[in-house]
This record gives structure tokens, sequence and C-alpha cells, in this order.
């Protein structure tokens, strides 16, 4: 355009390059101002080239070249020139606005920034009353910007933290501290506190104005959360590491959960014992009398699978929530919920071995949802619960059993003794130190080892294996041990093995029972067998002996009675003579004596055997009794030769006259009877200790040896065979034994076959009056 | 009249094989005495023994027709004796006399080897019946 504008001027200029120049300069000043350089210049160029070109065709001369070529430069240099300042009065101008636009970035980009700054900024005058605040603070607070320009701090924050701000913002105004930090909570326009950290810090005095204060807000609910369930998580984690017992712990964890979690109360659900329904076992509340009656409706009340809240997390066995119990379809406790102004509700499973043995449900005034963290923590709390459920159970049924062990160890009123693989003892009971009467220390080192000691032997002869090899079978062993106190008992012993986890014997548990009485009583019993046996043998023995009597008796009385009978029948049936009548009279007589003898014999050894008969204790001189006794002998003993040797000093002796007498007559009747003819019977006395010893001696045919045992029995003659020839009863010498030893003397007899016998018997002195008797006598 | 009657029947036996002699074997003296009145006077022949072995070397050297025997006597005693005769003379009739006289004295006695038993005290006709009895079946 600008070439056309120089060619349209040229061809104006035709007529008058003097007309044609000013037209050329207004066109390149144009150009040059409008155009970049290279376009300016080459206006210029061209402007020139139209200047010089007419006068350099219609002159020759040179002098008529020369102001043409002068306006040519002259229009180059203007151009240039005005090129030149017109492009740098536009650079001038093109970099203010470019710094313009460079400004109004940086502050958008600026003002993005604090918008979409996580924290919340704002602006405030030193008493906290805002001037700006950014949008992320106004989100934070939950108020439009505008409402924020017109609150102060205080206004903002919780009615808790409000001194300590205000503090703050007094030391901030009077330059004690130029920033502060705290973590406080603020209040939405709801009235929901959120918390925050905030920061605020006095900004420099600028020359523009008063100072102000730069105030900086983070949200921190959501740190705050995952720190509370950390600690939550922590503080479940402690509760059922140190606790002792579920009952102990579960207050604990639900109070745990509910101070970390924000939770206005918690219960544990577990599932009855028929697994039937699940009940409340344990409860906390967290807030308040309020939700105490939803507490209250909860207990007692039995949930089924399925039913409910905590039904469905019974049968799911994942964690649910009730963001809204008012929809919630828990019927059941929905008028306690409401009564408690409970909103929200998050039940999660305590399961173990992937079976669900509980629920614990947490409530809130608020309505809330658990987010995933939550979620995560609560379900982790779920299987640690479950775990320690297992385990406290497991250790409180082995804390039972052990306890239930040692009562039975330490009660028992058998004795019992842990008895080391070795042979120690490790450990003995009460009643077993007191049964033997040691203290621990002495049972363990020495009664003990006697007692291993006894067991073995006892074992032994019992042919069982010895205490410490092989007991299984809780074989029983009765031992005799002495007590501490040195009386004598009978134990049983009864040992079991009780084998280590590989099997092996560990150690013997010993029982140890006190079976004196038993044992006693048994030994008591056996004696009473012993002699109840003795007794009936003595009472066969004595039947035996009875009718062996009869026997003999009849045997005596029949062959007296055969001569009797006879001999009277004869002497009925009449034609005898005179003499033939008297010789068998006297038979007859005889026999009939005899009869009153063994009738007599028998009558008096009965009496005497059943203790009805009585002797009189009188004063008897024994050599007295011997003189008598041989004077009614003498006279039917003709062929017999009488020696007395009495002991002139003889004390008088207590006893039954008469019986003495019968006793020394039976003997002196006996060694007549058995004397041959010309033999001697000699009676002795001699005073014998406190015993008057009589001796009858004789020289007959003497007592085999085998018959001396048997001489004092009845009827041993008879039967003895011994002597037949020689009358008698049978029955003396037993009836003198009876008379001796009621008198509290004993008899005896020394014989031998062909030489003779001597009987001996004593007879107690009389323990007074002996001496005077003596007196008398010599006197 | 019953003894002489009885003697008659003896003396008639005996005159007819020499005198029916009987061994009264008894330590008893006035049993010994009894016995031989009795039956002496019932006509037979009577030798006596004081013991049992006495009972049994008569029994062997004289022979008598038939032994009245006591049971309990010194030495070897009634049944001993009879033992011992009947194993030289089993065809000896002892009559076993005995103040033992209970029903199973009786038959202790006839086991032993008895031919007949007569228990003491006894009635004359009784002893003459078991002596006549013998001596008629001889």
């Amino acid at each position: 355009m600008a070439l056309a504008a120089i060619f349209a001027v040229q061809a104006l200029a035709d007529a008058q390059p003097v007309v044609a120049f000013p037209l050329y300069l207004t066109v390149v000043l144009l150009v040059s101002l409008q155009q970049n350089r290279v376009e300016s210049i080459a206006v210029a160029v061209a402007a020139a080239t139209a200047v010089l070109v007419i006068p350099l065709a219609t002159a020759g001369r040179a002098s008529d070249v020369a102001p043409a070529v002068l306006l040519a430069a002259l229009l180059l240099g203007v151009a240039v020139a005005m090129g030149e300042l017109a492009r740098h009065e536009r650079q001038a101008s093109g970099e203010v606005q470019r710094r313009l636009s460079e400004l109004a970035g940086r502050e958008r980009r600026l003002r993005a920034t604090v918008e979409s700054a996580e924290v919340g900024l704002g602006l405030s005058d030193l008493e906290g009353r805002l001037l700006q605040a950014n949008e992320p603070l106004a989100a934070m607070l939950g108020r439009s910007r505008d409402a924020l320009a017109q609150a102060t701090l205080i206004e903002l924050t919780a009615e808790q933290d409000r001194d300590a701000l205000k503090d703050a913002l007094g030391m901030l105004g009077s330059g004690d501290i130029t920033r502060w930090q705290a973590d406080i909570n603020q209040v939405r326009a709801d009235g929901t506190p959120v918390p925050v950290a905030v920061f605020i810090s006095k900004l420099p005095n600028t020359a523009t104005g008063e100072p102000a204060l730069l105030i900086q807000v983070r949200n921190t609910s959501a740190s705050r959360r995952s720190d509370a369930l950390r600690d939550g998580a922590a503080a479940v984690r402690q509760v059922i590491v140190t606790s002792a017992g579920l009952d102990q712990a579960l207050p604990q964890v639900l109070a745990a959960l509910c101070a970390h979690l924000g939770w206005d109360a918690g219960q544990f659900w577990s599932v009855d014992g028929d697994r039937q329904a699940m009940r409340v076992r344990c409860a906390w509340n967290a807030s308040g009398a309020v939700v105490e009656g939803f507490l209250h409706a909860s207990r007692g009340l039995a949930v089924a699978n399925g039913a409910g809240l905590i039904g469905r997390v019974w049968r799911s066995g994942v964690l649910a929530g009730e963001a809204d119990l008012e929809s919630s379809p828990d019927l059941d406790r929905l008028e306690a919920t409401r009564g408690a102004g409970l909103r929200s509700a998050v039940a999660f499973p305590v399961v173990d071995g992937g079976e669900v043995i509980g629920v614990v449900e947490l409530v809130s005034e608020q309505a809330r949802t658990p987010q995933d963290d939550e979620v995560t923590m609560l379900a982790t709390a779920g299987v640690e619960l479950g775990q320690f459920i297992r385990r406290s159970d497991t250790a409180q049924a082995l804390r039972r059993s052990e306890a239930d062990h040692r009562a039975i160890f330490e009660r028992s009123p058998f004795g019992i003794a842990r008895i080391s693989s070795g042979g120690e003892l490790m450990e003995a009971n009460p009643a077993l130190l007191h049964m033997v009467e040691h203290d621990e220390e002495t049972m363990r080192t020495i009664a003990w080892p006697d007692l291993l000691h006894a067991y073995d032997q006892a074992a032994a002869r019992q042919h069982k294996a010895p205490f410490l090899a092989g007991i299984t079978d809780g074989s029983s062993v009765q031992v005799r041990a002495a007590t501490g106190a040195g009386s004598w008992l009978w134990l049983q012993l009864t040992a079991t093995s009780i084998p280590d986890s590989s099997g092996r014997p560990e150690h013997v548990l010993l029982m140890i029972e006190d079976v004196t009485v038993v044992r006693e009583t048994s030994d008591k019993l056996a004696e009473a067998l012993e002699a109840q046996r003795d007794a009936n043998t003595n009472l066969e023995k004595l039947d035996r002996t009875k009718s062996e009597f009869l026997s003999i008796v009849s045997h005596e009385f029949r062959t007296a009675l055969t001569g009797i009978q006879g001999f009277s029948e004869l002497i009925r049936d009449g034609g005898l003579e005179t003499d033939e009548v008297r010789a068998y009279g006297g038979y007859i007589f005889n026999d009939a004596d005899r009869v009153n003898r063994l009738i007599g014999d028998m009558l008096d050894l009965d009496r005497m055997e059943s203790g009805r008969m009585t002797m009189r204790s009188a004063e008897v001189d024994i050599n007295e009794v011997l003189a008598e006794a041989v004077s009614r002998a003498v006279p039917s003993a003709t062929a017999v030769e009488f020696k007395s040797d009495l002991d002139p000093r003889l004390p008088i002796v207590a006893g039954d006259r008469d019986r003495l007498i019968q006793v020394v007559s039976n003997l002196v009747n006996n060694a007549v009877k058995y004397s041959p003819e010309g033999g001697t019977v000699t009676v002795t006395t001699r005073v014998e200790g406190r015993f008057a010893l009589v001796s009858v001696t004789d020289t007959g045919i003497g007592i085999p040896a085998e018959e001396i045992a048997h001489v004092f029995e009845r009827f041993r003659r008879v039967r003895s065979g011994a002597a037949q020839s020689i009358p008698g009863t049978g029955l003396g010498l037993t009836i003198v034994k009876q008379i001796v030893e009621m008198h509290g003397g004993k008899i005896w007899v020394e014989s031998a076959v062909g030489h003779g016998s001597s009987f001996h018997f004593t007879v107690p002195l009389a323990p007074e009056g002996a001496e005077s008797l003596q007196q008398l006598r010599h006197g | 009249m019953a003894e002489a009657n009885a003697g008659g029947t003896a003396v008639g036996q005996g005159s007819t094989a020499g005198t029916f002699t009987v061994l009264v074997a008894d330590d008893n003296e006035v049993a010994q005495r009894l016995c031989k009145r009795v039956l002496e006077k019932a006509g037979y022949g009577v030798l006596i023994a004081a013991d049992g072995l006495q009972a049994v070397d008569i029994a062997m050297s004289q022979r008598p027709a038939m032994i009245l025997m006591d049971v309990a006597m010194p030495g070897i005693d009634g049944l001993e004796a009879m033992r011992r005769i009947k194993e030289q003379i089993p065809t000896m009739p002892i009559v076993i006399a005995s103040a033992h006289s209970m029903a199973s004295d009786r038959e202790r006695f006839l086991a032993a080897g008895a031919d007949n038993v007569l228990s003491k005290p006894f009635r004359l006709a009784d002893l003459i019946a078991i002596v006549a009895k013998l001596a008629s079946a001889t």
C-alpha cells in the first residue's frame, strides 16, 4: 500500500519533483510510523528511487541530478529516523503492557493459590477482626466469606478455647510474641466443632497501613481421627494385654473405643451357650443419663441371628452401621434409641477362628458413618478381642483347673506328695505332714527316704515293681511307718506316674492314706476269726470229747451193771448155794459202789469245770492232810511200805481241807494200786518259794513217756487200756488236777517205765497266820 | 427151768461132738465169773482169757467151739484179737460181748467180722440163746 501510494505520488510528481517530494516524505513518515524497520526502509528506498528516476532519465547533467540525490538521501534518512523513532516508541509502550499483564497473572496465580490452599488463610487486625479470608477457611468453618468478614476469630472459636485465643491476641498485639500456634476447636455456622491447628503471625508493619495478623487455619479433623483411631487401637490392645480376664477387659475396651472414637456408648453382645441368641454381656456409657435408657432397653434383650443391626452383623460377620437409626429396621429398640436421642450406630463382629462369638455395638448422638480407616480399625479390634476371648477362656479354664488341683492338694484329707523321677520329694501337702507329724524339711530328708525304702520292701514282698521302676498302674502298697511323734502308722501308698508332654514319666503323684485303723481292725478281725476258729475247733473237740465221754461213761456203767444185773438175776432165779449167794452179793455190791463213785466223780468234775463248786478257804496244815490220807490208805495197802518225809517247818496253806485230803488220797491210792508187792510209797513236803510242794512217789510200773502228757485227761486210763485191771473211775486224776488248780497250785508228774512215778503238786502258802501256826506247832 | 433146758441142749450137742467149749475173753473178773457160771451151768465148756493177746493164744492152742469176746481190754482189744483169730481160723464163730452198746457199735462190730453181738449188760437167757444157736449150727 505504501508502494502504491508512492507510485501514485510518482505519477503526480511527473509534473513537478518539488511538488512530489513533500508527498513522498509524508508517505515515508506514515510508513515508518506504522511499519517495521525493513518495511519503512524499503518504502524510503522506493521513494528515494522514485525521486531519482526522472531527473536521471531527463537530465544528463550531474548538476541536475544532485538535488534529486539530496532529496532521496533526505527521504531515506527521514524514513529511517522516523522508523526508528516510531519503533522505539512502540517498544517502550509494549514493555509496560507486558509488565502489567505479568503482574495481573501473578496476582491471579497468587489468588488461585490462596484460594485453593489446603489451609484456610485470613487476615485480621490485632483484635482478630477478619479483614480477608480465603475460600477454604470459609468452607472449613461452614460460612460464606462475607459472613466471615464480619466475624472475629474469637467468635469463630469454640467456647473452651476462647480464653487461650484471647490471651494470644493480647500478646500478639502488645508485641510480646510475633506468632502463636495451637490446636483448638472452631465452630461451624451450624455449631459443630471443627478441630483445627491455628497459626497466627503478626505481619511486619508496612509503610502503608495498620499492623495485621496472618491467620493460617488447618483442619485437623482428619489427622485427629487417624490419631484417635491409632490411639484407640493402641488402647484396646493395651487393655487386652494387661487384663486378667474378659469381664475385666470388656468395659475397658468399650470405654477406650468410646473415648478415642467419640462414641457415646458401647455394648458387648455375646452369643449364648446354645448359640440361639445374643445378649448384652457388658455395656459402657460414655455420655450420660440419657443413653442409660437405651442401655437398659438392650439389657436382657435376646437378639436372634439376623435380627436387627446386631443380628445382621452376627449373621454376616462383617461390620455394619446405621447412619440413621430412625430408618433402622431394629424395631425392638427404636423407642429406646429415640428416647436416648441416638442417631447412629455401628456394630462390628468379635471373631474367633472365623466364627462370630460376639458383637460390639457403638452408638452416637450424632449422625455418623464410619469411614474406611475407622472400619478397618474396628474390624481389627474385633479380631483382637476375639483372640483375647479365646485366650482368656483357655487361660481361665487353665486357672480354674489349676485352682481346683491346688485346692485338692491343699485340702485333701489324703496325704499327697509329688515325687521327682529321681525319687526326691518335691512337695507334700498339709494332710500328709499332719499325718506323719513331720515338718516339710524332715519329711523330705528323713521320713520320705524311709517311706520309699519301706515301699520297695513291701512291693518286693508282693512281687510288685519298686517305686521308681515303672509305676503306671496306680498300684497300692501298705507300709508301716513311724511318725515324727514316734507312733506307728499303717500307710497305704498309691503311686501314679505323671508323664510329661513327650510321654516320659516326669514325676510321680503319691497318694498316702492312713489305714492304721482299718489295718488294726482287720488284724483284730483276723485275730477274732482265728480265735473263733480255735473256739470252733475247741467246740468240735469238746463235742467229740463229750460224745466220747458219754460213750466211755455208758461203757463204764454198763460194765458195772453187767455184774449187777447178771448176778442179781442168778440170785433171783434161785437154786444157789448160800456161799454162792454171798459171793455174788459181794460182786453186786462192789459194782454198785463203783457206779456210785463214778456218779460222784462225774458230778464233782462237772461242778468244778462249770465253776459251781466252791472251795472253802481255811488254814490247812498240809503235813496233817498227808498223814490223814496215808492213814486211810494203809489198811487196804498191806503190800506196800509207806514213807513220809514231811518238812516240819512247812507253813500252813490256805485251802479246803477235805478237797486237799481227796487230792492226796487219790495220789496215794494210785501209787498203791500201781505198785507191785513190796513197793514203796513216799510222801514228802517242802517249801518251794511261796508254795508248799507235795510229792507222792511210788516204785510202781511207771507211765510211758507218750502217756505222761495225758495222765490228767479224763478216762485216759480206760482209753489207754493201761492197768485195766486196776479199778478206778478214770476221773480221779482229772479231779485232782482241778482241785489243785482251784487252789492256785500246779500239778505234774515225773515217771520212768519200770521205775515208778512221782506226782508233785503245789499249794500257795497262806499269806498270814503262817507264823502263828509255826509257833503253835513248835510251842 | 429155762437154764436147765438150755443146759440140756448144750450138753446134748456137746456129747455128740465132744464138749462145746466157749472161750470167754474179758478183762473184768466179775464178767468172767458170771459167764463161766452161766455157761457151765448150761452144759458148755468155758475157757477164760483176761486180755486180747491171751484170747488169741488160747483160741489158737485150744480151738474152742466159739469165742465170747469183750472189746475194751488191755493190750490188744477184742476187735484186734478177733481179726487175728479170724485170720488164722476164718470159721471160728466170735460173738462180741461189749458194754459199748450203742446202735453204731453193733454195726461196727458186725462189719469187723463178728458173727453176733451181745450187748452188756445182758439177760442170762440171751447169752445162752446166742451160744445155743451157734452150737446148734455147728
